[in-house]
């Protein structure tokens, strides 16, 4: 477990499609968010569904989204 | 609803029907009220993963010469079935945890029991409803890891809530009776030691994180009612009420 946090959630319809983020979920740990995931956006027939813990996605060209603090780091005003 | 006793099969498939509709009544109260959003959701999708599979095991009684409707909607609460842990509502958060654990535990190893006996619509059904129980059973053990590793209040309480359901349930699983004896001979179910054994794989290890051994409980056979597979008392009226739709029963349509 990582520990309390939120989880971003990708899936994808079918195989071969890119994986979309289709939203979030607040978990204790790894097991909980998975569970919650995919009972949370089961509206769909999924063929695949991962979860990310928010603090692993790493923006690439802009720090104003969801995921920027991650880029400019834990305590980092910048 | 046959006035006779039921038959071996027809009392394993009933026992499993009606508990998981109980269960799914117990985990529906706590959509609202858990500890965050994304419980009331589990609990949701969990509680209509239960009233589904419910309604399938009815539907299977028809072809042992059951009324579906009949044994839905117009039995009394002292008819049913269901294990015994589920007959009170649940008082916590921590009931709510250690029935995932201990009476949905022990419904998967029922229905493992069949998926591979010789009732066809078993073999063809059971498997997709382990499938969807898997969640649960990860929902339970994460949630009663978390709860008996904290060390505080929760941890007492998560371990005094299974200790409180397991006897029951466990004679409710095992039943060491003729009609289950009958169940085995003819190929329908597997024998009460390989039961065991699985029940041992599925709940022990979660189990053991309240230090609590399956071999320690002693199964509550007192009192024993062969016809229902349980131990005595009934679920409580409300819940039957519910169960039944008594309410609405003017507005049913189907």
């Amino acid at each position: 477990m990582t520990g309390e946090g939120v989880y971003e959630v990708f899936a994808r319809k079918k195989r071969g499609e890119p994986l979309r983020h289709i939203g979030y979920v607040d978990a204790p740990g790894d097991e909980l968010a998975r569970v919650y995931a995919w009972k949370t956006y089961d509206e769909e027939k999924w063929f695949e569904m991962c979860v990310v813990p928010r603090g692993a996605v790493i923006p690439v060209n802009r720090d104003d989204g969801p995921w920027g603090r991650n880029r400019r780091g834990e305590g980092d005003d910048g | 609803m046959t006035d006779s006793a039921p038959s071996p099969l027809a009392r394993h498939i009933l026992s499993l029907a009606d508990t998981k509709r109980l269960l799914g009544i117990r985990y529906s109260d706590w959509i609202l009220g858990g500890p965050s959003i994304e419980t009331g959701i589990a609990a949701s999708s969990m509680a209509q993963d239960e009233w589904g599979h419910a309604r399938l095991l009815y539907s299977m009684l028809k072809r042992l010469g059951y009324d579906p409707f009949e044994v839905e909607h117009t039995r009394p609460a002292e008819r049913y079935y269901s294990a015994p842990a589920l007959d009170d509502p649940f008082a916590d958060w921590a009931d709510f945890v250690a029935a995932t654990v201990v009476v949905d535990g022990a419904l998967s190893v029922a229905l493992e029991s069949i998926a591979g006996g010789n009732f066809p619509l078993a073999r063809s059904r059971v498997p997709k409803m382990l499938a969807e129980e898997e969640y649960h059973h990860q929902f339970g053990a994460a949630w009663f890891q978390r709860l008996a590793g904290s060390g505080g209040e929760g941890a007492a309480r998560v371990a005094a809530a299974a200790r409180a359901m397991l006897p029951s349930t466990l004679a409710w699983l095992l039943p060491g009776d003729g009609l289950y004896r009958d169940l085995v001979a003819d190929g329908s179910a597997l024998s009460l030691d390989a039961v065991r054994d699985r029940c041992e794989a599925r709940l022990g290890p979660t189990l053991s994180a309240a230090r609590i051994r399956l071999d320690d409980i002693e199964p509550a056979r007192a009192g024993w009612d062969g016809e229902r597979r349980r131990g005595p008392g009934a679920p409580a009226e409300e819940a039957v009420e519910r169960a039944r739709g008594d309410r609405n029963r003017d507005l049913f349509v189907e």
